[in-house]
């Protein structure tokens, strides 16, 4: 299939076209900037859904992609910026996830936000969101995912503080806006020490630099660059995907509206940052970095799932566990289970945008009488289960896909990532204590998810007046098809087996695999040794035939013995971790739908533990007393008093007496030369060559002509004497 | 027998009495007859420099340039002495100080 500018460009330039134009129209005429909006996001959808085509069901190798690039500015042969784009099949699927759910969130969205003052306006955001993230997708090298990247962060800090009459919403942009800004810095870093060696940043060129060794031998304060850049550029996947010790931010990002909510923690904001370091995974794998990796994961994931036990809110509950669940996948990128993280980021774009848009539907039909405002608070609720069939049926396919119940495409992708964590661990010891915390970060994700459902749609309501004022549910196609269409992809089948495996997919002969496995594949960077880049007119006919069986290795390079371990290892953990689920949906369902536990007195057995959830393990004190108030603060009063006691008291107030000095003197200057000399001089003589010519200036216009005349004449009088 | 020196007076002649119609009379539109005697001297002279010494036709495309010129001159002369003597009934040329300040 040709791949061209025109087929390529208009993913990216029809979201951000709907952007520009709805920024000029959007107070006039907001109906329309919306309509613009979600056309245009549709649009994008379909060119994605041809490409996805192409790659998935096509005919091409499983190693194939598309690599266009063009020069973007050229100052000479030191300095010169390529830009392009680089679709692999892992681009193709992250395509087709962003766009699909993007514009089921923009429809959801015309529901949502209908009755909203700035409705129009949500859509201009929503619009350059989705186009930045599909630019990043198609980035095919770090500067543009970088530029892309932060057109994100600038978009999530607007729709976070979109609410920007309340207070909290606009602290809590800054804070997200700064908070990314800390990794970003250390993403910015990590693509300069690249740069220095490199002369590119283009994905292709860092794996053959990977490739021949070129970046060994160098080295950055002390310690190899390769280790420095993976680190700076995971600390960009700390900051943009909320990893442990950068995770503040995304709590706080709740206050935006509910469907910003459900871009942000599923098809762009978050998954950026995964998806960065699975591009970058070669390099990070070079570094040395995985086990941190694992640990970071491993610690989020665990971390975040603890501190949801607790919420109250709704939304708090989903922003914890997106954490949780970004968690896992770095632990997967950490154990080397590069497309189970893939699958896991898939996975959970879909089931956790459904989550977010069913928490919009349930909080959006609970209307306060007193404060006119909507219920968030998850003690009020309960029993909604009647009043709202279609909201409960799309939620509860996303509970137990996120909960890790077989069947489900949770269950599929986390099972994968544990698996090949425990098969990790069984070879290294450092291995464990991720592994065991991403089991038991299972163990609560199942408990957690579960309360929420239970305390929402099940058992009597607890707000009976609330409960009374909230209308039934009627099937719309702008509330709830959205949801149906996406917990209909919480389905483990789409994601694994021979349903939509061998027989439609393209990998053709390789039984025992499926789609998901065959097609994404660990970027091998000897494969980029010796790779030559396509021009914009290229179209590859070769490659669309020469799959080769054996090119896919379903061993994964492992012995015959260690691929029996690791099969075994996988069985294992399928196995703990459906009983994991299990336990952890019966735990909820004795405490709050039997009530024969009573959470009340396990929070009274373990004061400081509850004191220290609710506090989200103190990170938000810790880095507003001790790095903002004590270190940042004291740092600025530092410079400040330097800037206050010396700069201003001796350059900027001995600049007073220099130019005191030159005053007196430029004034002396002006009053006799300029003044005195050169004005009044000109007035002078102007006025002495008056006394003169106003004698022949009689203004008889005869006299003229005489004059002339005489003129003339001398003139050629003059001409014959000569 | 017609030489080049014998045109030459005759505009000669049309120059000198162009000129002193310019100076001597007060009246505008003898004045602007005085501009007109002046324009066909240098027309004449054109035209008699072309028959004698370059023999091709650019000399007779340049009197029909003044001719044309001249016309329009003159009818912008003549709108301002209609105007000028509907403000000051009359075309003497010392009376138009308006401009003078």
């Amino acid at each position: 299939m040709d791949y061209t500018i025109s087929t390529i460009a208009p993913i990216v330039l029809l979201p951000f076209f709907a952007f520009v134009i709805n920024s000029f129209i959007v107070k006039k005429l907001p109906k329309l900037a919306v309509g613009i909006s979600c056309s245009a996001i549709f649009l994008s959808f379909l060119y994605c859904v041809r490409i996805f085509k192409d790659f998935v069901f096509g005919t091409y190798a499983a190693n194939y992609h598309v690599h266009k690039v063009f020069t973007w500015f050229d100052l000479g042969d030191s300095f010169k910026v390529d830009m392009g784009i680089y679709i692999d099949n892992m681009g193709a699927i992250m395509l087709l996830m962003v766009s699909g759910v993007a514009t089921l969130i923009h429809i959801f969205s015309t529901f949502y936000m209908k009755e909203d003052i700035r409705y129009g306006r949500f859509f201009v955001y929503m619009s350059l969101f989705t186009a930045a993230m599909l630019g990043l997708v198609l980035s095919d090298n770090l500067l543009s995912f970088f530029i892309f990247w932060e057109l994100m962060g600038f978009c999530s800090y607007s729709l976070i503080g979109f609410y920007y009459e309340k207070e909290e919403a606009g602290n809590a942009s800054i804070k997200a806006f700064m908070t990314t800004r800390v990794g970003d810095v250390f993403f910015l870093l990590g693509i300069v020490a690249l740069w220095g060696v490199i002369g590119s940043v283009s994905f292709v060129d860092i794996y053959q630099a990977l490739a021949d060794g070129s970046l060994i031998g160098h080295s950055v304060i002390g310690i190899s660059l390769t280790t420095f850049a993976a680190a700076a550029i995971f600390m960009g996947t700390i900051g943009k995907s909320a990893q442990f010790p950068l995770q503040v931010w995304l709590p706080d990002a709740m206050m935006g509206p509910t469907p910003c909510s459900a871009l942000i923690h599923a098809a762009t904001m978050v998954a950026a940052g995964v998806y960065l370091s699975l591009r970058m995974f070669p390099l990070m794998d070079a570094g040395g970095l995985t086990p941190y990796i694992a640990y970071i994961g491993g610690i989020t994931a665990f971390g975040a799932a603890t501190i949801a036990l607790i919420q109250t809110d709704i939304k708090a509950v989903l922003a914890y566990s997106t954490i949780s669940q970004l968690g896992y996948m770095v632990l997967g990128i950490g154990v080397g289970a590069y497309n189970a993280a893939f699958m896991h980021l898939i996975t959970h774009a879909v089931f956790k945008a459904c989550l977010f848009l069913s928490a919009g539907s349930v909080i959006h039909s609970l209307h306060d009488e007193e404060t006119h405002g909507h219920v968030q608070e998850m003690p009020r609720m309960g029993g909604l289960k009647a009043k709202m069939p279609f909201t409960f049926l799309a939620m509860m396919c996303c509970t137990l896909a996120i909960a890790g119940i077989p069947f489900f495409s949770g269950f599929v992708s986390k099972d994968r990532i544990l698996g090949d964590a425990l098969v990790m661990a069984s070879q290294s010891r450092v291995y464990w204590i991720p592994t065991l915390l991403g089991f038991g970060g299972a163990l609560l994700t199942a408990f957690y998810m579960f309360r929420m459902m239970f305390l929402t749609f099940f058992g009597e309501p607890r707000d009976k007046s609330l409960y009374d004022h909230t209308h039934v549910e009627k099937l719309s196609w702008n509330r709830n098809i959205p949801l149906l269409i996406l917990s209909v992809f919480t389905l483990g089948l789409f994601y694994c087996g021979s349903f939509t495996g061998q027989k439609i997919a393209k990998v053709p002969g390789v039984v025992d695999k499926e789609w998901f496995a065959t097609l994404v594949e660990k970027p091998e960077v000897e494969t980029f040794a010796s790779y030559e880049r396509q021009t914009w007119d290229f179209t590859d006919e070769k490659s669309a035939q020469t799959f080769n069986k054996s090119s896919y290795d379903k061993t994964h390079g492992l012995s015959e013995e260690d691929y029996h371990h690791a099969h075994t290892m996988h069985i294992i953990g399928a196995i703990l971790s459906i009983i994991i689920a299990f336990a952890g949906v019966f735990l909820a369902y004795l405490m709050y739908i039997k009530r024969s536990l009573n959470p009340a007195r396990w929070v009274s057995a373990f004061p400081r533990w509850n004191k220290a959830l609710k506090n989200k393990y103190y990170f938000d004190d810790l880095y507003i007393n001790i790095f903002i108030q004590k270190g940042l603060l004291g740092l600025n009063n530092l410079l400040a008093k330097l800037d206050m006691s010396f700069y201003d008291k001796y350059f900027v107030d001995g600049w007073q007496h220099v130019t005191r000095w030159a005053y007196t003197v430029s004034r002396k200057f002006d009053d006799w030369v300029v003044d005195t000399a050169l004005v009044d001089g000109t007035g002078a003589s102007v006025r002495l060559f008056n006394v003169i010519l106003r004698t022949i200036q009689t203004g008889k216009i005869q006299f003229y002509f005489i004059v002339i005349v005489f003129v003339l004449g001398s003139y050629i009088w003059n001409l014959n004497i000569n | 027998m017609m030489t080049l020196s014998s045109y030459l007076m005759i505009s000669f002649i049309l120059f000198l009495a162009g000129i002193v119609v310019m100076i001597a009379r007060k009246n505008m539109i003898a004045m602007l007859l005085g501009i007109e005697l002046i324009l066909n001297a240098a027309a004449l002279n054109f035209v008699a420099y072309t028959k004698f010494v370059n023999q091709n036709m650019d000399g007779h495309i340049f009197p029909l340039f003044i001719i044309v010129v001249a016309a329009a001159e003159a009818a912008v002369g003549l709108a301002i002495v209609i105007r000028f003597y509907q403000i000051k009934e009359t075309i003497h040329i010392d009376d138009a100080t308006q401009l003078q300040s």
